[in-house]
């Protein structure tokens, strides 16, 4: 693994937007029986070493022949002699992507939309609330941070799924129990017999938790159910909405702000998002979120 | 700089010069609906029937159907061919409110990324407008700053007075175009004069009007009532017509064919009247078809213009011409429930 500087330039495809690269599968993770981790690399050597994404941001995925669906690259770019992406199996293309195998070439358009203010982040508290699948936009931002641990304070992580069997990325959720740097909480909806963790939906855990809204900022990603319920939590706490940010997810076809289906008023999350602030959202013509 | 004239007899002979350089397109009713097609070398009856295409012109631009690229798997794994690019399109008689329509889209097909496949149709394209001198009674075009006889968003301006049409140029594409044409003749200060009555007549001839001033925010006071918006969106059918055939109405969806080891991925019209269009696996924003609705006419009317400066609309009336259930933007801009609260 390599570890660098993240450059700030957004990476701007040349030529036509709507022409997707090829990338090779290079490993797949079976992460529960619906959520597979892809790990791709470019076909082109060039591009292999000039591209460049940030935290947050999404590309467009396609397999050629069924379609294309958008999913944040999940790894960091501090780590990028291969790139990931997490697949949950709900539609078409994603049924499709959960039958390919190593080897397999897959189109990619990207890095789409905003990413993650790292320069806003920079010196503070950081408390990432994660959910289910949702915890791939924020591993990409927690694996950049704990690259860079000294520009940031403390770190706290609080992550559920519904059972053991959900947990996603076990991986990670391992090396950071180690990490003495990071407070890390893990907890599922409902327990088993082996399940010596925490039980208890994420909103009620990260009360427990009680992290500390001073000098601090939450980055919440999971099921729209579970960030309904963590914001009231995060306020209760002393976060003001600034100090909350999330991803959202929307329908989306072009990725790049043209084909009309993600609004959200007048806010567009491919070309707007998908990180925006609860501020942001409150501020919002519609809560059609 | 003075305007030059073309006798309508001659209109042939003008079409001809021009396919030899460029694909003509004329109003057509070949395959049953009106629309812009390409001119058989012959035919100008459309001169007699032709008020507008059922079909707008942006399909010339952004086709129903587009082919986006070619996709091939061997051994060496995919290959991806784009499709020959080789438009050079003049189309000769749009109407002010459709050339303002495509102005009005390019704006999206240019932010932040370009899109090639609009943007080289239209950098590519020749616009020979044709003043309206028989507007519809569901045009409301003067309500959005539009003359249904001139236009400043085409190349080449035409008005009809009579035996002759008075020919204005507009861009320096259609001085060029005009130096090199034959055939034409200098208009003459009667044939400006009559020119001129033509275009306030045509103006006079539009009646329906809407109120813009301010909409942008009555649309946001209005937006959360959603007993209006249920009312409004009661007798819809969500055949999708008002924005398919929409000037413009831009939005799109991008899918694969695949043949064997071979596909096509393309473009298509899509349209925020079907559920489908914001559907994702767990959840729908917009299942409910008064949240389409709304969307609809505030995109076009506030969030459009939030963006770009400019009402997604041009009163070109098709939406009310077409409506299967009388659907009238017109009555709906007319009877928003404003509160006096910007409401959020």
């Amino acid at each position: 693994m390599t570890t660098t500087d993240i450059s700030p330039s957004r990476f701007l495809a040349q030529g036509n937007v709507y022409l997707p690269h090829i990338v090779v599968i290079e490993k797949i993770i079976e992460e529960t029986p619906g959520v597979r981790t892809l790990h791709f690399n470019f076909k082109d050597e060039k591009l292999r070493k000039e591209f460049t994404f940030q935290s947050g941001q999404f590309a467009q995925y396609s397999v050629f022949g069924i379609g294309e669906a958008p999913f944040c690259i999940s790894s960091s770019p501090t780590r990028h002699d291969h790139l990931e992406f997490a697949v949950q199996r709900v539609g078409r293309v994603t049924n499709a992507l959960h039958r390919l195998g190593v080897g397999a070439e897959l189109g990619f358009r990207g890095p789409y939309g905003n990413s993650f203010p790292l320069d806003f982040l920079q010196g503070k508290n950081l408390v990432f609330v994660g959910g289910g699948i949702g915890l791939a936009p924020l591993r990409s931002l927690i694996w950049n941070v704990i690259d860079n641990r000294d520009r940031y304070e403390k770190i706290d992580i609080v992550y559920g799924a519904r059972t053991p069997a959900d947990l996603c990325f076990k991986y990670d959720l391992e090396a950071w129990g180690k990490d003495k740097t990071v407070k890390f909480v893990t907890t599922v909806d409902r327990g088993e017999a082996s399940w010596t963790g925490k039980v208890g939906v994420v909103p009620k855990i990260l009360e427990e938790a009680a992290p500390s809204a001073k000098n601090a900022v939450a980055i919440v990603c999971g099921p729209p159910i579970m960030i309904r319920f963590t914001f009231p939590v995060l306020e209760k706490l002393g976060f003001t909405p600034e100090q909350m940010l999330t991803t959202l997810e929307k329908r989306m076809k072009c990725g790049i702000g043209k084909c009309g289906r993600c609004n959200i008023g007048n806010i567009y999350v491919c070309r707007d998002g998908p990180v925006f602030s609860y501020a942001q959202i409150k501020s919002f013509v519609s809560s059609e979120y | 700089m003075s305007n030059k004239k073309v006798s309508k007899k001659d209109i042939t002979k003008l079409l001809s010069q021009w396919s030899q350089q460029f694909t003509v397109l004329v109003p057509s009713k070949e395959s049953g609906v009106a629309e812009m097609a390409e001119w058989d070398g012959k035919d100008t009856s459309f001169l007699d029937w032709y008020r507008n295409t059922v079909v707008p012109p942006k399909a010339s631009f952004l086709p129903p159907m587009e082919e986006m690229f070619h996709f091939q798997k061997d051994k060496e794994g995919y290959r991806i061919e784009l499709p020959p690019n080789e438009h050079k399109q003049l189309i000769f008689s749009i109407r002010p409110c459709d050339a303002r329509a495509l102005a009005i889209i390019d704006a999206n097909f240019k932010d932040l990324y370009q899109d090639p496949y609009y943007l080289s149709k239209r950098k590519s394209a020749v616009l020979v407008g044709l003043g309206c001198t028989n507007p519809s009674q569901s045009c409301f075009c003067t309500s959005l700053g539009i003359s249904p006889a001139e236009s400043t968003d085409v190349d080449l301006m035409l008005t009809d007075i009579g035996d002759q049409f008075l020919v204005e140029e507009i861009t320096d594409k259609g001085k060029e175009l005009i130096a090199k044409t034959s055939g034409l003749k200098e208009a003459t200060k009667d044939d400006e004069t009559k020119a001129k009555e033509a275009k306030e007549a045509a103006s006079q001839r539009i009646t329906r009007k809407i109120n813009t001033e301010g909409i942008i925010d009555k649309l946001l006071a209005s937006f959360d009532d959603k007993d209006y918006w249920e009312k409004i969106a009661a007798k819809c059918i969500s055949c999708g017509v008002c924005t398919l055939l929409c000037p413009t109405c831009y939005c799109f969806d991008i899918n694969d064919e695949l043949v064997r080891q071979e596909g096509t991925r393309f473009r298509s019209l899509d349209s925020c009247s079907f559920p489908v269009y914001t559907k994702m696996p767990m959840e729908n924003p917009r299942q409910e078809k008064w949240r389409r609705v709304r969307q609809k006419v505030c995109h076009k009317f506030g969030f459009f213009p939030m963006s770009f400066n400019v009402i997604a609309c041009t009163g070109c009336g098709r939406c009310i011409r077409l409506c299967p259930v009388n659907w009238d933007i017109t009555q709906t801009l007319a009877s928003l429930p404003v509160k006096a609260e910007v409401g959020k």
